[in-house]
């Protein structure tokens, strides 16, 4: 790189070629004033605020300007400082001082400027003298209409960072500048107001924004300076992606909150993570333990909606539970009295029937350390191997086929790598959705050198940033690969040497896809036209570099282990793993469903993914657990609802977990909850799930307590107390102690950290780690040098963690899913998320601003199918499996094929598992909620 | 040049463009919403409304405001705008200042003889009949014009191309020369060809700034009309000395005619093989395509127009870097004005002995002038570099009966004003640089003793408050406060902050202003509160 001397304000200073004078100055220690410019930005060079003598005809704006050999540079001098002074004067005869930024956080960085150049007086006044614009524009609108942010176009300096934040930053591309001259604003699309826009609401304008003229709008309290806040620096609690956050609080709620820097979002947020964090001080918060009074046995659903899918009442408008309903079917208790009823049960049932009787749902939502207590609990404590989480119902598909082949589950490569991949596919995914942060860095790829391939059902925001966008038929994700892998092995785009040296099983695969997979097939299976599954493999077969990203669309599917193989086929036959740039890499759900998964959340391994079957593991974990294991493996989770049901689960304990809505078949899991002897639940609502308990234990949220979590990219990531908890309520790690104790497991731990230096020395990825070495920003696992470095980014660069060090090439023919339309059912049902909302919305639909964002259930369809069935955009439809019916709203949406229906699963009056099918994939155990046949009729 | 050209082509077919056609387009060309809005929301040549069946676009800039009484003028205008089917806009400049006062009728441009009389109005009004460029005597030889006849034309770049030395002989010719360039500016030609040249990344482009939209500048209008070969074959040439197989004429909306008359010359010219794949027998393709700008005086700066080509809102970029080295689409870029490349091929056809001789004394070549305001004739005149003022104004028929000069703008409405002693000074870009104004253009615009100077001045301020694109911000807030100052001044009641004010603002806009708009944007104002101090109300 060349390097370039200039001397800034009399110094030397050399740089890299290309730098600016405004960083090449910083980098001195000298700040030169800026409204429009921002460290992370693009420079725009519009406000002229940083201008600079370059001793040219003109000045010059140093944000812009490139540093040349032997600049001499004056920063400040008289002169300047005049025009500044005008240039802050003519702003400030514009703009209503003070400002919406001004009176909250106190941070307007023109009535900064203004005060530095005595244009404001200490009282806050503006020293007025020429204004004669002030009348006009204090005639242009303020625009109330997002949810979340408040536009005042008055203080707009038109400094156009909401613009780069938008377009630049999250690439959601929906602010820009509408006019010419001094009538030029921002606008949001073709110029609506910003909620009737397709703004998604992630704030990253509001934050970027020096004035008034994009501000949040409060969501608890109103926002105040931060310096009157109690900050504390931690992590999103929603998805899997982790964002560094930092929360500011006043009176145990949290008032606003900031992105973070850090290797994980560099500082971005999405809509949930900004905005979505109030259900932690909502009202129906629980705050002490319950305990079912003896007239609501025999146990049955309380609320309305849990009682049955298709409500009578329709005036009702739907939304969170209604605890007038199912309040009075408890009783308050102490936690001793409650603990002791646990413990009682659960012994009671253990001597009656045995361990196997008794099963634990873990969550993913929990710390690192709850998960591996709570396993250790069901383990030790009740002898079983029934113990399972909602990785079962996400990625338990992908991780069966990763282990098999590669002999690992985890990512290969972080997601923030695709800047370096020269081909991203991503499939089976709606990342703008489901891992909003994520997907800016996908889209940003893009922009730049990434070729972006997009294969799934449903077009979504990546498709605009994508060379190669293939709309797949629901279910034939197989057939589409084999033919993708056909053409690479039949035009010879393979990695010969890759795969001979790292891989087993190539015959077997080129003989199934060769002989089968034909463009010309898999096109007549999969929908995708030949040409476009020639070019695609092309596109992979001529990179140098790829990575493979894929979320529930791959894996939800009876076919998901065979899905998630062929895309570790095509990774491994075009050698790209353990390279910069290249990897498989599930997108991870839930904020730690990789750390819950690692703890040992899983029926047949413990923590590590140490197999229960081999009996070296088992006596490893007898020794340090001090009691005797199960050697069987236990049961998955839909396999433990249907042992309730068949009354060979008698009991139990469901921790932060709703299976209710979130598990396939309500009306069947409706039966099973019902029919348990016992069951305890932990959580901080009182879900659908706990209306079935006989003993409910208040939980503290993630905002309440201290634990790890591991994100997507295996970083593990220290969540710190932000608030206490209300009442009565306990960290979930506490409550399983407790409930330890009284099945008489010693579970003494001083603190969380003492949880996770237990849990950590018993495995190999985590040793070394702790919560004192993890800094504010985590750690990859594995972490060889803890103190120093930051943890292994890319695996497998030599070899695979299998027996032979090889990687397993598995051929799959393809196989239609479990439940094909038919003439009574003719359309595809898929399920899914929305941006807005979070699984079974326990906490988004009780969050002001993500409820109002998305109020209530809907059904996307394509307006043709719409039309054809007479529904208006809006109408209600009834929508009928061969298990159940729901009645909810038809949304219009263009990005759905004809013939495919889609319903988020978050809504408890429209519960989409209603409809869903429980036939599981035969290796993970995974229910096929991507596919299963449904009649649409109008209401 | 693809969405611009969509949008323009559905504005012309639909009269509007509903934000259901908009959203369609977006959706066809894979572009944000919001970057549609910022197009069609910036260029005035799109509306968002269905039109009336008459609209008409008023010139409200300086010699249309000095042809029109304006106490007449606005009655009858508010008289028009009664009618249903009528709706009155008042615009900038359209390029017509010889015929002022003028008017365009659906995009025609009409000139009724006064615009106080309604009788005279409203027969141009329902029924344009397009203004000729008066006078016009396509008969009249043009100095510059090397060729007798048709059959002579692209004599020129053929000899070259046979003595296969173009890109030599042209640097040297035009270095020689010592041609500058006429959009304005006055940049070397020679050395900017050469520049462009030397650059090794491809492709390159060549283009053609036919934008001119400043108050009192039409000559490139005329040049286009009537010696649009001229135009083309200095492209041409450029095209083959930089190495460039893409020509585009970038052409103001307001110029239906010239564009005709430009695609009638176009076509004669693939015909006769001059334009092509094997351009005038180069065996190099060069051909040039017209590209008519979507409206606005910034898009006549050259980054502007770049950007406007590359289907973003006309706004300047930062320089450096300059086009030559990173123009459009960031390549390589060649960017001279109508006359510059008219004259290039006159210049390359007889040498620069030839071009010195045109002209007398210490001055060289030829320049073609607008002159307009109060003169008999306004109109285009190719002159010898160096004529005075006092020439050019007895070549345009001297001033109307019992009017004397007071002042004049010797280039343009960016010019400094001049006052009567300074008529003798020579038209040139030194000497007029001396006398404390520039040549820019070439627009001469003429002011008799009666006029308020004061309005007049205003008026330039208000042009470029009008046409700033609002990118930067001394520009867009600092010409709108000018405005509302003089405005209070006019009325009586500005403070005298105010106008010392007015003069710290036009040091911080020609210091801080991204593009020569927002530099230039107060001289006039300036210079009259330096040549005419009396002429400020009190």
């Amino acid at each position: 790189m060349n390097m370039i001397t200039l001397a800034i304000d009399g110094q030397k200073v050399t740089v890299p070629e290309s730098t600016t004078i405004w960083q090449a100055a910083r980098q001195l220690g000298i700040e030169i004033p800026t409204l429009c410019h921002a460290p992370d930005m693009n420079p725009a060079g519009v406000c002229r605020m940083c201008v600079v003598d370059v001793r040219e005809r003109a000045l010059a704006a140093s944000c812009v300007r490139e540093c040349q050999h032997g600049m001499d540079v004056a920063t400040s001098s008289p002169d300047l400082e005049r025009h500044r002074r005008v240039l802050t004067q003519l702003l400030l005869a514009e703009h209503p001082t003070p400002c919406a930024r001004e009176e909250t956080t106190k941070d307007c960085q023109l009535e900064q400027l203004g005060r530095r150049y005595g244009l404001i007086d200490p009282g806050g006044v503006e020293a007025d003298s020429l204004t004669p614009t002030a009348a006009r524009a204090a005639a242009r609108p303020s625009d109330l209409s997002s949810p979340v942010i408040a536009v005042d176009h008055r203080a707009c300096i038109l400094c156009d960072r909401c613009i780069r934040a938008c377009n630049d930053i999250q690439s959601n591309e929906v602010i820009g500048r509408t006019g010419k001259g001094h009538a030029s604003r921002i606008a949001f699309d073709l110029d609506q107001p910003m909620g009737e826009s397709s703004c998604v609401s992630c704030g990253e304008c509001a934050s970027a924004c020096p004035t008034g003229a994009l501000t949040h709008k409060p969501i608890t309290l109103p926002i105040v300076p931060r310096d009157a806040l109690t900050s504390v620096d931690t992590i999103c609690p929603y998805c899997g992606v982790g964002c560094a956050v930092t929360y500011h609080c006043q009176d145990d709620q949290i008032v606003f909150a900031e992105g973070r820097d850090s290797r994980v979002n560099r500082g971005r947020l999405c809509v949930k993570g900004r905005y979505g964090w109030d259900y932690t001080s909502h009202p129906q918060r629980l705050t002490t333990p319950l305990i079912r009074r003896e007239e609501y046995y025999p146990k049955g659903p309380l609320s309305d909606e849990v009682r049955s899918s298709l409500r009578k009442d329709r005036s009702r408008p739907g939304g969170i539970v209604d605890y007038q309903q199912v309040m009075s079917a408890f009783r308050e208790a102490s936690w001793d009295e409650a603990i002791e009823l646990v413990g009682r049960r659960l012994k009671e049932i253990l001597a009656r029937h045995g361990g196997s009787a008794l099963a634990g749902f873990g969550s993913a939502k929990c710390s690192n350390e709850e998960a591996y207590l709570f396993q250790k609990l069901i383990r030790a404590g009740l002898g079983t191997n029934n113990v399972d989480h909602c990785t079962r119902l996400c990625h338990a598909s992908s991780v069966a086929a990763l282990m098999e082949t590669i002999g690992s589950g985890a990512v290969t490569n972080v997601f923030a790598d695709v800047a370096r991949a020269e081909v991203a596919l991503v499939t089976g995914s709606n990342t703008p959705a489901n891992h909003p942060v994520a997907a800016t860095f996908m889209k940003e790829a893009a922009k730049r050198h990434t070729d972006l391939i997009l294969v799934d059902v449903r077009r979504n925001a990546l498709a605009d940033f994508a060379k190669h966008f293939a709309q797949i038929r629901p279910g034939t994700d197989v057939a589409f690969y084999n033919g993708v892998m056909h053409v690479l092995i039949r035009d010879s785009l393979i990695d010969r040497d890759f795969v001979a040296n790292r891989t087993e099983g190539f015959d077997a695969l080129e003989q199934l896809v060769l002989s089968d997979y034909a463009p010309r097939r898999a096109s007549s299976i999969c929908g995708v036209s030949e040409e476009q599954i020639v070019a695609i493999a092309h596109t992979i077969g001529r990179a140098r570099s790829m990575m493979i990203f894929w979320g529930m669309g791959i894996s939800q599917h009876t076919t998901g282990t065979d899905n998630a193989r062929c895309l570790i086929s095509l990774c491994l036959l075009t050698g790209n793993v353990g390279r910069p740039g290249t990897g498989l890499h599930p997108l991870r759900g839930q904020n730690n469903v990789q750390g819950a998964s690692d703890a040992g959340l899983i029926p047949i391994v413990y923590p590590d993914y140490q197999s229960v079957s081999q009996s070296g593991n088992r006596e490893k974990f007898e020794r340090a657990w001090g009691r005797p294991l199960d050697p069987a493996p236990g049961l998955t989770v839909v396999e433990i609802m249907d042992g309730a049901l068949e009354r060979s689960i008698r009991g139990m304990i469901i921790m932060g977990e709703n299976p209710f809505l979130s598990d396939p078949n309500s009306n069947k899991v409706r039966q099973a909850l019902a029919a348990l002897d016992f069951l305890v639940v932990h959580d901080i609502f009182l879900t659908e799930t706990a209306e079935f308990a006989d003993v409910v234990l208040p939980a503290a949220s993630f905002f309440e307590k201290r634990g790890t979590y591991t994100n997507t990219d295996r970083r593990v990531q220290l969540g710190r107390r932000v608030l206490p908890p209300p009442g009565d309520a306990r960290e979930d790690w506490k409550i399983l102690c407790d409930v330890g104790r009284s099945i008489g497991l010693a579970m003494d731990y001083e603190s969380a950290s003492d949880v996770f230096d237990e849990f950590a020395k018993l495995t190999n990825n985590y040793r070394g780690l702790s919560h004192d070495n993890l800094g504010s920003t985590g750690k990859l696992w594995p972490c060889p040098d803890p103190r120093t470095g930051d943890g292994t980014q890319i695996l497998f660069g030599e070899r695979f963690p299998t027996p032979n060090g090889k990687g397993k090439l598995v051929p799959c023919p393809y196989q239609p899913a479990n439940e094909l339309p038919d003439a009574q059912y003719s359309f595809i049902l898929s399920t899914g998320r929305l941006l807005a909302h979070w699984h079974t919305g326990t906490m988004t639909r009780r969050s002001r601003a993500l409820s109002e964002i998305e109020p209530g259930p809907f059904a996307a369809l394509h307006p043709a199918d719409l039309a054809e069935l007479g529904v208006s955009d809006g109408a209600r439809i009834r929508v009928s499996s061969r298990r159940g019916s729901i009645e909810l709203a038809a949304r219009a949406d263009r990005s759905i094929d004809r013939g495919v229906i889609f319903i988020p699963f978050h809504f408890r009056e429209a519960a989409a598992n209603v409809l869903t099918t429980d036939a599981l994939d035969p290796y993970g155990k995974i229910p096929e909620f991507k596919f299963c046949a449904v009649r649409v009729e109008r209401v | 040049m693809k969405i611009l050209r969509e949008l323009t082509r559905l504005q012309h077919e639909l009269g509007y463009l509903e934000d259901a056609t908009l959203r369609q387009v977006a959706e066809r060309m894979r572009v944000p919403l919001y970057r549609i809005e910022g197009l069609v929301s910036f260029y005035p040549m799109f509306r968002r409304t269905p039109p009336p069946r008459l609209h008409v676009n008023v010139c409200r800039d300086i010699c249309c405001r000095m042809a029109r009484d304006p106490n007449a003028s606005a009655p009858l205008l508010d008289q028009l705008r009664t009618r249903d089917d009528i709706e009155i806009r008042e615009v900038s400049c359209l390029g017509r200042c010889d015929a002022a006062p003028a008017l365009a009728i659906n995009g025609t441009p009409v000139a009724p003889r006064t615009m106080h009389d309604l009788q005279e109005v409203l027969p141009c009004v329902e029924q344009p009949a397009s203004l000729s460029n008066e006078p016009n005597e396509k008969t009249r030889r043009w100095k510059c014009d090397p060729y007798a006849d048709a059959s002579q034309r692209y004599g020129t770049v053929r000899s070259l191309v046979e003595a296969g030395t173009v890109a030599a002989t042209c640097i040297e010719r035009l270095e020689q020369s010592r041609l500058r360039g006429m959009g304005g500016a006055g940049f070397p030609t020679g050395r900017k060809w050469e520049l462009v040249f030397q650059e090794t990344a491809t492709p390159k482009y060549v283009i053609c700034n036919a934008d001119e939209s400043e108050p009192g500048t039409f000559k490139d209008r005329v040049i286009l009309d009537e010696l649009p070969h001229l135009v083309i074959e200095g492209m041409l040439l450029a095209g083959l000395t930089v190495g460039a197989e893409r020509g585009i004429v970038f052409l103001r909306h307001e110029y239906g005619r010239e564009h005709q008359a430009l695609q009638r010359a176009l076509q004669q010219a693939r015909a006769a093989g001059v334009l092509g794949p094997n351009a005038a027998n180069s065996d190099q393709a060069f051909d040039i395509e017209v590209f008519v700008s979507p409206g606005g005086y910034i898009l006549g700066e050259e980054t502007a127009l770049l950007e406007a080509l590359e289907d973003k809102r006309g706004e300047p970029r930062h320089k450096p870097p300059y086009p030559g080295t990173h123009g459009l689409w960031g390549q390589p870029t060649l960017i001279n004005n109508v006359e510059t490349f008219a004259l290039a091929t006159s210049i390359l056809h007889h040498g620069a002995t030839w071009w010195e001789q045109q002209s007398e004394g210490d001055f060289s070549g030829l320049k073609f002038v607008s002159i307009s305001g109060d003169v008999v004739h306004p109109g285009v005149h190719e002159i010898p570099l160096g004529t005075t003022v006092r020439e050019l104004i007895r070549l345009a028929g001297g001033m109307p009966d019992g009017e004397s000069l007071k002042a004049f703008l010797p280039g343009g409405a960016s010019s400094n004003f001049l006052t009567a002693a300074h008529a003798d000074t020579p038209l040139d870009f030194d000497r007029m640089q001396q006398a404390g104004s520039m040549l820019g253009t070439g627009a001469v615009i003429v002011l008799s003793e009666r006029r308020d100077l004061f309005d007049m001045a205003t008026s330039l301020v208000r042009f470029f408050r009008n046409e700033s694109c609002g990118k930067c911000l001394p520009c867009r807030l600092g010409t709108e406060q000018a405005t509302e100052i003089l405005q209070c001044i006019q009325a009586g009641n500005a403070s005298s902050e105010q106008l010392q004010f007015v003069e710290a603002l036009n040091d911080t806009l020609q210091q801080t202003s991204i593009c020569g708009l927002g530099q230039v944007a107060l001289n006039p104002l300036l210079s009259l509160l330096k040549h005419f101090p009396d002429d400020v109300p009190q």
